[in-house]
């Protein structure tokens, strides 16, 4: 059974539609790039599959059963999403945003047990922040902050992982810390991940499989070996790059 | 810009002849004076249309074009569609500073009006943009700090109006905007000002179109960004002072105008500043010569700032939607991190133990008939049980209000959030101010219910509104504020009348300790613990929800339903608590404040800091109230507002 199952979705605002048609499957237990030029429809996309925004025509399927019919509390005890831009904390410390992850399974009122604790604190260890849990998340580094999103969504005991361009404000270092991170996650740990991004290189050395929007269509939908061709990197960014290859295949504008 | 060439001279049109109507009702137009105009020679009548109603024809246009032209500045300088003299406090500032001149120094206005309006102007304005700066102005913060401004101001000029009420009728008259005239001095000074402000206006047209790509891009284009900033700036207040001094308060022209100026297609800067002058004068124009109709056929007779103040509520709302595209998320984040107590519990107990050392002072002590002392024990039995239900009911009062303030903070996840800023108080002032107008002699029960029932209306409509716009917290606040608003125009229109009964509902403005009866006390306490209770039940959501509600929703919180039952709690609490303290306080703003600067970051914490706060402050200001100016009553939100906001604004503006 696949993820996602998308049929025939149609997404409209007044004036525009920004998903045309889409008909999809994303498979469990890998990570997925969702690339595309700007204004393509990935961010639209990865909000209609995490319930944000709801399609205007055609079905999402989520493991199997319509994405509307998934309970609020269920469904986030089984995706977790990441925005684009994480919001400010006012004072909030890094160990209590990794806690906001197990409201899907305490709720409002539930006591946090000593099973919660152990996923937290696995969590924390996981990404890497354990020594940082006590600082106030505001005054953490972009790399820093990102995995301590990054471990609330661990702690959320989701199985898939649902990012939107995770790595757009951070240098080479942490993008490689980022996405190696949620990698090691799907394969250790059996997750499946989707990832909205801008580098095709990132996406080539990170992710198993790649699908490709333009102007609300897909463009390519197939393992990422068959993005690192000229023909299909014209395709999707309308630009002529080489693609040459060392230890993995890299790609370059022309 | 095609539709300005259809909608332009038919709506000039429709201002000249709807003014010469009003004209001819006066005076038919065979009667009319010869120019030039010598009183001399001229009957009552003449006189009264030459140096009465042409004068007053022209001061409308004057007025709106000045107003439309310092709302277009200072729109273009925030690069806020919601900034103009009245959102941004200068109305209310020149407003307080002729109240003050008055009653305090009449000699200061031997230089006339002008000068002492625009120190008041200047003020406020400066203390508005002190606020704003420390958030990069973002739109939403400076257009909240300004009505906070605007309200500290008007509740300052409350006090001194009470304080000396043989003033008062001509007071509120002119607070309403009356823009009647006996000469043409008023018009000749108008457009002595207009002119060359509209000259410079012009003339910045060029650099404030850089401006707008924010202070970054116009430096990089080598434009300093704060010369240009304030010289616009000045330009509005001189604008806004001169009117304030001249006619009053006239709300939202200045909003209205350049909102009129982009819908008929102004797209440059240029273009909206003239555009807006022009449909600024229009409107004004429009409205006082449809007032002086309403007078001529018999109507009562209504001061233009008033009215202008009905259209401007409405209007504020429907331009909410436009800050989608003009807010820049990232500008309305805090800028320092908060100060975190190692161990809040502690400072929630020195809270706790401190409330009933405090209560038990002030039930004992105080100021009798032999000065400062502990109650005479004979007195006791009389005294305890009136004391100690006006302490109760400030108590809760303070407690519900603070809790109210925290719940909407966190909700919003801005510090400036305020129940006074919900808008639930101005109902509650317009249900009060229905009851005591409408029934023949009110009684408490009907007054309480009068100003409840006015209470859940605004908060009905708010929440109407915050379901229909996806409840975007901040543009929650502004429909909040736009309700307010327009509650304080028909306050402002009831004062106008003259009536006796307006005394009434001003005395309840300001509220009073002393009229809380037991069972009225015991049902406000019941509501605080409520409060509180409920308040920890949603500790959680109260930690998730500032982080917006795509994380919230990610995680599984029924966002739309929680944050109505939140704005729904907290606008009850507003409410019940408006009843006793009057619609204006600012504990719902300081508690929360001070709670956070106690280093009280943790929801839970902090509501419990903020409701503890609140009933510390309340109830020292109902000791102070009581005591001071033994033995009247001071009221007692205005005494809660003048003791918090200076502190609250400073505590604002402190670097750390």
């Amino acid at each position: 059974m696949s993820l996602f199952s998308l049929q025939d979705i149609r997404f409209d605002v007044p004036g525009r539609r920004l998903i045309d048609g889409l008909s999809l499957e994303i498979a469990a237990g890998q990570v997925t790039a969702l690339i595309g030029r700007n204004g393509s429809g990935k961010s639209t996309l990865l909000k209609l599959i995490t319930g944000q925004h709801v399609p205007t025509s055609g079905q999402i399927l989520f493991e199997g059963s319509p994405l509307s019919d998934w309970p609020r509390r269920d469904l986030a005890r089984a995706l977790a999403y990441l925005p684009q831009v994480t919001p400010p904390t006012e004072g909030m410390q890094l160990d209590e945003l990794v806690q906001l992850g197990r409201y899907p399974w305490r709720g409002a009122l539930g006591r946090m047990r000593a099973q919660d604790h152990a996923r937290v604190g696995e969590a924390l260890r996981l990404c890497g922040v354990e020594t940082l849990r006590h600082r106030l998340v505001d005054t953490l580094s972009g790399g820093e902050r990102q995995r301590g999103w990054i471990a609330m969504m661990i702690a959320q005991d989701a199985r898939t992982l649902l990012l939107d361009e995770p790595i757009s404000a951070l240098d080479v270092a942490h993008q490689v810390e980022v996405l190696g991170l949620v990698r090691r996650m799907c394969r250790e740990r059996g997750l499946s991940a989707v990832i909205v991004l801008h580098d095709v290189n990132m996406a080539a050395r990170f992710c198993d499989h790649v699908v490709a929007l333009g102007e609300g269509r897909c463009l390519l939908d197939a393992p990422v070996d068959a993005l690192m061709t000229p023909e299909a990197l014209a395709r999707i960014y309308g630009v002529e790059m080489s693609v040459g290859a060392s230890a993995h295949p890299f790609a370059l504008p022309l | 810009m095609r539709r300005l060439a259809l909608w332009g001279p038919l709506a000039g049109l429709l201002a000249l002849s709807l003014w010469m109507l009003a004209a001819v009702q006066q005076l038919p137009l065979a009667d009319w004076p010869v120019v030039p105009y010598d009183p001399a020679g001229m009957t009552l009548d003449q006189i009264l249309l030459a140096f009465g109603a042409m004068p007053r024809g022209m001061v409308a246009l004057l007025v709106g074009a000045a107003l439309g032209l310092a709302g277009a500045l200072m729109q273009a300088v925030l690069r806020n569609p919601l900034a103009d003299p009245t959102t941004l406090g200068l109305q209310a500032g020149a407003q307080l500073a002729l109240v003050a001149a008055t009653l305090l120094a009449p000699g200061l206005l031997a230089f006339g009006r002008g000068p002492v309006a625009l120190a008041g102007a200047a003020l406020a304005s400066g203390t508005v943009l002190a606020l704003a700066a420390r958030r990069g102005f973002a739109p939403v913060t400076v257009t909240i700090s300004g009505m906070l401004v605007g309200l500290l101001c008007a509740a300052i000029a409350t006090a001194l109006t009470l304080s000396r009420g043989e003033y008062l009728l001509s007071l509120v008259i002119w607070n309403g905007g009356a823009l009647t005239q006996q000469d043409w001095s008023g018009a000749a000074i108008l457009a002595a000002v207009l002119l060359p402000a509209l000259a410079l206006a012009l003339l910045m047209a060029r650099p404030l179109l850089l401006l707008s790509l924010g202070g970054e891009g116009a430096r990089a284009l080598g434009l300093p960004a704060m010369p240009l900033r304030l010289a616009a700036l000045a330009v509005a207040v001189v604008l806004s002072a001169t009117v304030a001094a001249e006619v009053g308060l006239v709300g939202f022209v200045g909003l209205a105008a350049p909102a009129i100026a982009r819908r008929l297609g102004a797209r440059t800067i240029r273009q909206r500043l003239l555009l807006a002058t022009l449909a600024g004068a229009l409107l004004l124009s429009l409205t006082d010569s449809a007032l002086m109709l309403l007078a001529a056929a018999g109507g009562p007779v209504l001061p233009s700032g008033a009215l202008t103040g009905l259209i401007g509520g409405p209007l504020l709302i429907a331009l909410l939607p436009r800050l989608r595209a003009t807010v820049p998320p990232e500008t309305e984040a805090g800028d320092r991190p908060a100060p975190r107590a190692r161990h809040p519990r502690r400072v929630l107990l020195v809270l706790a133990v401190l409330l009933p050392v405090l209560s038990l002072a002030t039930l004992m002590a105080g100021r009798g008939l032999g000065g400062w002392g502990l109650l005479d024990p004979a007195l006791r039995e009389t005294f305890l049980p009136l004391r100690a239900t006006a302490l109760l009911a400030s108590l809760a009062a303070g407690a519900l209000l603070a809790g109210s303030g925290a719940i909407l903070q966190k909700l919003t996840a801005n510090p400036l959030a305020a129940p006074e800023v919900l808008g639930v108080t101005g109902g509650a002032s317009l249900g009060y101010a229905s009851a005591i107008f409408a029934l023949p002699s009110p009684g408490a029960l009907e007054l309480a219910l009068g100003a409840g029932g006015g209470a859940a209306l605004a908060l009905l409509a708010l929440s109407a509104y915050a379901l229909r716009a996806e409840m975007a917290p901040a543009r929650l606040l502004l429909a909040g504020l736009a309700i307010g608003a327009l509650s304080s125009a028909v306050l402002a229109a009831i004062m106008a009348s003259g009536d006796m009964r307006a005394w009434a509902v001003l005395g309840w403005l300001s509220g009073s300790a002393a009229r809380a009866t037991p069972l009225g006390a015991a049902a406000l306490t019941v509501l605080a613990l409520l409060l509180a209770a409920g308040g920890m039940l949603a500790g959680r959501w109260l930690q998730i929800l500032p982080l917006g509600g795509a994380v919230a929703g990610a995680l599984g919180v029924p966002v739309t339903a929680v944050r109505l039952a939140l704005i729904l709690g907290a606008g009850l609490a507003t409410g019940a608590a408006s009843v006793l303290v009057g619609p204006v306080s600012f504990i719902g703003l300081m508690a929360p404040h001070i709670a956070r600067s106690l280093g009280l970051t943790r929801p839970r914490d902090f509501l419990a800091g903020a409701m503890l706060t609140g009933a510390l402050l309340m109830g020292l200001a109902a000791f102070g109230a009581r005591s001071l100016a033994y033995p009247y009553d001071l009221p007692l939100g205005l005494f809660a507002t003048l003791i918090g906001a200076p502190w609250l604004f400073a505590g604002l503006m402190r670097r750390t």
